[in-house]
């Protein structure tokens, strides 16, 4: 890409040898379309280019975030953060920079999306309830990524994914669904639409259920949000090394038909096929038939808890966040969902949580609520949809020994508390969960 | 620079949009972590770019870039237009937007010492140090961090603004953490995340770190063998900031207009509140009063001008128990009748402005939190956030607070740990029996309001000061 080109051969000759430098550069072009009302009403698309220098010499780093516009001049740039890294303070956690050898050549030219693609999605989404209100987005991204260090490292990667999300309501419920793609083409708006239309519609009239410990099927969003948790606040090495994190590494500590994998390396999977140091991700066993194998480690994680890096750094997050995955999969069991329904007896489902947030991390006990879609099960059956219901529930042992009944048989990308498109799972029937209030509080 | 954004915005118009504005943005940020008497993060940042949007029909098209060329500025107003012109695939009724009066002005915050010319050595030796003793002082891990933010913007309309704002921010915490068997209890101060508002690094230096140490390491530790919080319904007693954070979840994001109207509805959600409501809904006892107020003097989502170029204001949002007033920008407000509030802003030069907070605060009562405690029986006093939920349409609450203190017959008993409570906004609001006065009246600031699609980080404030609430439900736990 010529602007990165451009950027390199304009800094890297003014870098002294004696200095450790890692520069990135990452090039983005998003749009979204939303929908409130039936209509579309704001539409916005983006075009940046943010660049990171992080220099290191005699114990001391800088790290610095620009975009290419705030870089005026280069001289006077590189002149300037030789400067201040004189000034910047000791920093004790330094783990160096990537290998040439991990260098990997991504980089694709690859044509934006235009905003017509975008809202004949949003029509195809709308037009599959034109009784109800509909709201939602229909986004895509376009992301290109740069890393160049002074270890001879080169790295470069292009991404692109699209993403279709929203709700129908009526005056009384409401229905979501989501689909996430590497390519727009691949999203099918017209049934993401009719599966939210279908779950609002159904959920009309709601009646309120008393709270307690009930048996649940967890919709795709449900789930995840669980998973993403668990990831955020208990696989993140940092969370190890800060004595906040409820993972047993190697104990039996999930239900053993929970087995979680990172795909980085799969061809339907979202995102870089790198980390933010520039070297190639691998596919990861996070969770084997319920037993953690492994913290998701950056540069400065391995190296404090003496473990092996899993690449799994992010850009623009600063060293002291730690490490995330990005493209969980939850293995698939064998129910299918008209199967996990006639095995309760009494139970719930649960389409999607929404606000949901952790008590204690290392109990990872949450709290949050049901929304866009929920139906009290009695004999096998779906017989009404449920008002809202507040949880207060630890998600270790939701997915804890003999807690998960079963998992299962298709799994899709789905959203998460904490956005798209980083989790790809099946529906989970769980034996109990715990609702601790109602509608009334 | 308003040169550069007006060849956008005859761009835009030219092309065929009936209204446009734009912002160039040069923001400055700098971010210190700190734990156990080490820097942790170390960052400075830097971006410059221009954001415009364009109005057609019933939708609006924004676009954003980093390249201020010529070439470029004329390309960002014509694919403003486009892209909203796209919209009309799925397209409503045309978005009436209100007339704001010509305005060419500018403003700076008011500022002692700007935090990004005081040396970086300063600012690191004061939290690390901070967190040092801490650590000395048995805290199993300690942390702190101090955020500054220097933002300059320019604005113009097709209308004709031109105005030019300088926000300077400034803000940050130290927190003590102690591990013990399968927990882990934190106390931090100012609050929770850290306390930010407008100004310079005077506003850190304020803050008094160092007083506050020993208090919050030997707090952190004690709760871990303190017993656990109650189960049952008993009187409540909220410290300032906790105060503050009830006020945005419960309050301040069920006015804003744009969710009553549902253009949230997809992801943060709608209100409980409706318009045929205003100035009829009884919201809370005849102790609150609630203000929107942009124009206070070192509050963190102080401004003089909003996003649309409409002035801050003083707007009422509840006025003696009963809702009177909404959150608003120039199209919302025109659709639903009212003024405009100026309280649209967006997240830097990449994001649409939207319907924010400004400063959403509950003015002080008579009371002191003295004679708060001294005339509660049966109660608890909670301090500092820990976690925050709350449904969709903001009614369903839980908070959990980082520790918690028994009262009985107005004396203070025991500490309690992991305290938690629930309730139902308007319920919850109309039980508020006492409100601490003036004196204990502090600008809370909240630095980290998710909101909109891409989503944005607002920076709002919450004057408040500690306040009763009669038989709320504490003690639930997982």
């Amino acid at each position: 890409m010529k602007i990165w080109t451009e950027l390199l051969n304009n800094l890297q000759e003014k870098i002294p040898s004696s200095v450790e430098c890692e520069l990135k550069m990452m090039h983005s072009k998003s749009a979204l379309t939303r929908f409130a009302n039936s209509q579309i009403h704001q539409n916005v698309d983006e075009e940046s280019a943010d660049m990171y220098l992080t220099m290191h010499k005699d114990g001391k780093t800088l790290s610095r975030s620009y975009n290419l516009t705030a870089v005026k001049n280069s001289k006077e740039f590189i002149e300037e953060a030789l400067e201040s890294l004189k000034e910047s303070p000791e920093d004790n956690t330094w783990a160096g920079l990537t290998n040439k050898t991990e260098s990997h050549d991504g980089y694709q030219e690859i044509q934006e999306v235009n905003p017509d693609e975008r809202a004949n999605l949003v029509k195809d989404f709308v037009n599959e309830g034109k009784e109800m209100n509909a709201a939602g987005y229909c986004s895509t991204y376009l992301n290109n990524l740069f890393i160049w260090n002074t270890n001879g490292l080169n790295s470069s990667d292009t991404s692109e994914s699209a993403f279709i999300d929203g709700i129908f309501r009526t005056d009384t419920s409401a229905g979501s669904s989501h689909r996430g793609a590497v390519d727009i083409k691949d999203l099918n708006a017209s049934r993401t639409g009719k599966e939210a239309a279908k779950l609002a519609l159904d959920s009309q009239n709601p009646t309120d259920i008393d709270p307690g410990k009930y048996e649940v099927i967890l919709g795709h969003e449900a789930v995840s949000t669980i998973l993403i948790f668990l990831s955020v606040y208990g696989f993140n090495a940092k969370s190890k090394i800060d004595g906040m994190s409820p993972l047993l590494i190697g104990e039996n500590q999930f239900d053993e038909k929970i087995t979680l994998i990172d795909t980085p390396e799969d061809e339907d999977s979202i995102g870089f096929k790198i980390d933010a140091t520039g070297a190639k991700k691998h596919n990861l066993e996070v969770i084997k038939n319920g037993i953690p194998k492994t913290y998701f480690h950056t540069r400065r994680t391995s190296k404090e808890l003496d473990m092996e890096n899993t690449q799994h750094e992010l850009l623009g997050w600063g060293h002291n966040f730690g490490g995330i995955a990005t493209n969980l999969n939850l293995n698939t069991g064998h129910t299918s969902h008209d199967d996990m329904i006639s095995g309760v007896k009494r139970g719930i489902y649960i389409n999607e949580f929404w606000y949901c947030r952790v008590l204690d991390p290392i109990t990872q006990v949450v709290t949050g609520l049901n929304r866009n879609g929920s139906f009290l099960i009695e004999d096998g059956k779906i017989t009404k949809p449920i008002g809202r219901l507040r949880f207060t529930q630890s998600f270790i042992t939701s997915l804890g020994q003999g807690n998960v009944i079963s998992v299962g048989n298709t799994s899709r990308y789905a959203d998460s508390e904490f956005g798209e498109g980083m989790l790809k799972v099946p529906e989970l029937h769980l034996k109990e969960f715990n609702f601790t209030g109602g509608v009334s509080g | 620079m308003f040169d550069l954004l007006n060849i956008a915005i005859d761009s835009a118009i030219n092309s065929g949009a009936k209204y446009s504005d734009a912002r160039i943005l040069v923001s400055k940020s700098r971010s210190i972590a700190a734990k156990n008497g080490e820097v942790e993060n170390f960052n400075e940042s830097e971006k410059v770019g221009l954001g415009i949007r364009a109005l057609v029909g019933s939708s609006w098209g924004f676009y954003s870039t980093y390249d201020l060329s010529r070439e470029s500025l004329i390309l960002s107003g014509k694919k403003a237009f486009e892209i909203a012109k796209a919209s009309s695939v799925v397209s409503g009724e045309e978005t009436p937007f209100t007339h704001a009066p010509v305005v060419k002005d500018e403003y700076t915050t008011p500022h002692q010492e700007n935090p990004f010319k005081v040396s970086t050595t300063e600012q690191i030796d004061l939290i690390v140090d901070s967190t040092e003793q801490m650590k000395k002082l048995g805290s199993s891990r300690s942390f702190g961090r101090l955020d500054f933010w220097d933002t300059e913007k320019w604005f113009c309309s097709s209308q004709g603004h031109e105005i030019f704002q300088n926000i300077i921010e400034s803000g940050g915490g130290i927190s003590s953490l102690s591990v013990g068997d399968g927990e882990t209890q934190i106390r931090s101060y100012p609050q929770s995340f850290g306390e930010y508002r407008t100004g310079g690094w005077e506003v850190v230096k304020s803050f008094e770190f160092k007083n506050h140490t020993e208090r919050l390491a030997e707090e952190s530790q004690r709760l871990l063998v303190a017993p656990h919080c109650p189960e049952g319904t008993m009187d409540l007693i909220l410290e300032g900031s906790q105060l503050a954070l009830q006020i945005h979840e419960s309050v301040g994001h069920a006015v804003e207009l744009d969710r009553i109207l549902g253009w949230e509805a997809a992801y943060a959600g709608t209100s409980h509140l409706e318009l045929d409501k205003l100035n009829k809904h009884k919201y809370g006892s005849e102790l609150m009063n609630i203000v929107a107020d942009a124009t206070l003097p070192g509050a963190l989502a102080t401004f003089k001008y909003d996003d649309e170029g409409t002035p801050a204001q003083r707007v009422d949002i509840v006025k003696e128990g009963i809702w009177t007033g909404v959150l608003s920008g120039r199209d919302s407000a025109a659709i639903a009748g009212v003024n405009p509030g100026g309280m649209v802003r967006a997240d830097g030069f990449g994001r649409l402005p939207m319907v924010r907070m400004t400063n959403v605060g509950l003015l002080p009562g008579e009371s002191s939190l003295e004679e708060i405690i001294d005339s509660t029986e049966n109660g608890i006093y909670m301090e500092t956030n820990r976690s925050w939920s709350i449904d969709d349409l903001r009614l369903n609450f839980q908070f959990g607070c980082e520790v918690g203190w028994i009262i009985k017959n107005g004396n203070v008993t025991e500490m309690v740990k992991n305290p938690t409570y629930t309730g139902i906004t308007p319920e919850f609001w109309r039980n508020m029996d006492m409100l601490a006065n003036k004196d204990e009246w502090i600008f809370w600031g909240t630095p980290n309001c998710g909101k909109g699609q891409p989503s944005q980080i607002g920076h709002t404030g919450h004057p408040a000061s500690p306040a009763r609430f009669k038989n709320t439900r504490i003690g639930v736990r997982g």
